[in-house]
């Protein structure tokens, strides 16, 4: 009888507990539907009104490609949005094309680099000194920022943006082909630093003082690459390898202590591994 | 000066009698096993938790600004600093583990029948404690891996209706985990839960020196098969004496526990630190992938599957009552859980479930 009891209670506070979840199916559903996903991006980024419209069915196909090519981008994964380069106000539909609030479309071929230089002041600077820059100034044929770098989807840089499919439609290969040697051995250099720190992080290093150094000699170096000198990218080679020097003397610095964390943890794993041991084969003993 | 210091402290505390009567005289069950170390393993690392966690409270700045880089500071400019950091880490998780071990062998050795029940009921809120303590502290490194966690966490109370909202605002101080949050997370892992937990481990300690251990329904005793129906404190004169050959028990397993401890430390030093543990906080950028630490995945889960979110919460907090207070609606006499098919049966789907929620979710 009492078990009966006991059971009739247990259930009928369960049925009074679950009785109100039919009438709660549709209690947020909002919440709910996104619970699943990432609910939480949303409520952190402000809404963007030139991602929702230049998404939405009402656009032209290649105006909708836009927002699709961004969100695959370089800039998008470091959350440099519409506003950063176009400027206007995102957050307002009246005046989110206002010229008044800076807004630029489409920048023409001269004014790309003025474009893109907001951010990329280095790299404009010289730029605008080399040959490219000089002939497009002089209203020449000559490729800009979005002729080698692509526009919306703009992907991280890499040497192997120098490629024969590319320089080829303009001029020979042969010059261009003298500088992608010329970077390479410090491109190279960078990839294997940049993996190697990727390596330290897993293991538990916080390697931000060497990835900000190796970013700032990075892009000091690829700077340096957009006067598309060769003497200029080899006679300063040198000095870019003794920073990268550092920053691997760094890493093998922390891959020295990683080692001496692995022995004295282990040694202390053996250590009480042992004593367990010795232990036991004392109860053992004290049994028999 | 030994005897003397032994002599003066016996005629206040009567130090000798509580050594003879707790240690020398004190006796276990004939067929106690290992697992009967498993409390007192719960014991060392909550010990090893306060001693490295006071370490680490020395360095860390509990600040959204600067506990990202206290904690990194702390794996690589503080002497031994990485030590302590994942000894405490490594031994969070480890004391989960020992104590939801604990729970499911005197679950399965009908440990907690009368007049064992508040026994129980102590060990399973100590078991909540040791989680909320391992959310508490999980938040504090400011990491991708916590800052997210701790959202999916926070957010699931505001599946209640009316007063869920209101619960989640309360962990948070806010809509989003923010400065607030951690203060509020710090504040309570470092000095409302372990006051508690001392206070419950006491209580938890005091019921089990006054009732005795238990001994096992297995093997050839056959004197707890079934359940005392009055008191009657367990002396077990036949059994063996606590000292030595218990307490050499305790002691190997205390080893063991400590090797386990420093295996994981040695060769799989990042199992609690994916990638994510490693990047500071952005509030901004949401992981693709969001998961709440392993001993809630499998909650996380069934919460995902179960498309009334009301419910799932419900259930689950159904669950957590039933599992707390199960003494006082288990009925039956036998205290051997491998002879009730029904139970044993339930029991280890609940196990297998779990396990599949946890594997499904880490998917």
């Amino acid at each position: 009888m009492r078990t009966i009891i006991r059971y009739g209670v247990l259930s009928a506070w369960i049925l009074l507990m679950l009785l109100p979840s039919p009438g709660t199916a549709g209690y947020k559903k909002a919440f709910e539907d996104e619970f699943l996903t990432k609910p939480w991006a949303g409520e952190q980024i402000e809404e963007n009104l030139c991602i929702s419209c230049h998404a939405s069915q009402k656009m032209q196909p290649e105006f909708q490609e836009i927002t699709e090519a961004w969100q695959a981008s370089w800039h998008a994964q470091n959350r440099i949005s519409c506003e950063h380069c176009h400027g206007g106000d995102p957050r307002d539909a009246a005046l989110g094309m206002s010229r008044a609030r800076g807004f630029l479309g489409t920048p023409k071929g001269k004014e790309v680099p003025e474009f893109c230089g907001k951010c990329h002041i280095g790299i404009m600077v010289n730029y605008l000194e080399s040959g490219h820059g000089k002939a497009l100034k002089a209203g020449g044929k000559a490729p800009n920022c979005v002729v080698c770098h692509g526009s919306h989807n703009i992907q991280k840089a890499s040497i192997n943006i120098i490629s024969e499919q590319l320089c080829t439609k303009c001029h020979s290969y042969e010059r261009a082909k003298i500088m992608k040697v010329a970077l390479f051995v410090i491109e190279k250099r960078i990839a294997q630093i940049e993996q190697r720190l990727q390596d330290l992080k897993r293991e538990g290093i916080y390697t931000g003082a060497e990835g900000m150094s190796l970013f700032s000699t990075q892009a000091e170096f690829r700077t340096l690459f957009h006067t598309v000198d060769v003497n200029l990218v080899r006679n300063r080679t040198d000095e870019f390898i003794s920073k990268l020097d550092q920053i691997d003397k760094n890493i093998e610095d922390a891959h020295q202590k990683l080692s001496f964390r692995k022995n004295l943890s282990a040694f202390f794993m053996m250590a009480f591994a042992s004593m367990g041991i010795i232990i036991f084969l004392l109860t053992k003993i004290k049994d028999e | 000066m030994l005897t003397q210091i032994k002599t003066w402290l016996d005629e206040r505390i009567g130090i000798k009698t509580i050594f003879q009567e707790q240690v020398l005289d004190y006796r276990m069950p004939k067929n106690s096993n290992i697992l009967y170390t498993l409390g007192f393993l719960a014991v060392i690392a909550f010990a090893t938790q306060v001693f490295t966690g006071i370490i680490l409270m020395i360095y860390y700045i509990p600040h959204p600004d600067h506990a990202f880089r206290s904690v990194q500071d702390i794996m690589t400019r503080v002497p031994y600093g990485w030590l302590f950091r994942q000894m405490h880490a490594v031994g969070s998780n480890l004391m989960i583990m020992v104590a939801m071990l604990h729970m499911a062998t005197v679950f399965l050795m009908g440990n907690y029948k009368r007049p064992r029940e508040l026994t129980w009921v102590g060990g399973g809120l100590l078991l909540i404690l040791t989680i909320v303590f391992g959310l508490s502290g999980y938040l504090l490194p400011w990491t991708q891996l916590s800052y997210w966690a701790t959202t999916v966490v926070t957010s699931i109370p505001a599946t209640f209706p009316v007063f869920g909202e209101t619960i989640s605002q309360i962990l948070r101080g806010g809509d989003h985990v923010s400065e607030t949050t951690l203060s509020r997370f710090f504040a309570l892992h470092i000095s409302i839960l372990p006051p508690l937990y001392l206070l419950l481990l006491g209580i938890h300690l005091f019921f089990v020196n006054r009732i005795g251990i238990s001994a096992t329904p297995f093997g050839k005793v056959d004197e707890e098969k079934r359940p005392l129906t009055e008191y009657i404190r367990k002396t077990h004169p036949d059994g063996y004496p606590y000292y030595p050959r218990f307490f050499q028990k305790q002691m190997y397993m205390m080893m063991a526990f400590f090797t386990v401890m420093f295996f994981i430390i040695t060769f799989l030093p990042t199992l609690y630190f994916p990638d994510e543990a490693n990047v500071p906080a952005d509030p901004f950028n949401t992981p693709q992938e969001i998961r709440p630490a392993w001993y809630l995945i499998a909650n996380y889960q069934l919460l995902k599957l179960i498309p009334n979110k009301f419910f799932g919460i419900v259930l689950q907090i159904n669950l957590v009552f039933i599992f707390i207070l199960w003494p006082f609606l288990d009925t039956q006499q036998e205290k051997n859980v491998m002879k009730r098919p029904v139970l044993r049966g339930v029991f280890f789907t609940l196990i297998a479930l779990w396990v599949v929620l946890f594997w499904w979710g880490r998917a």
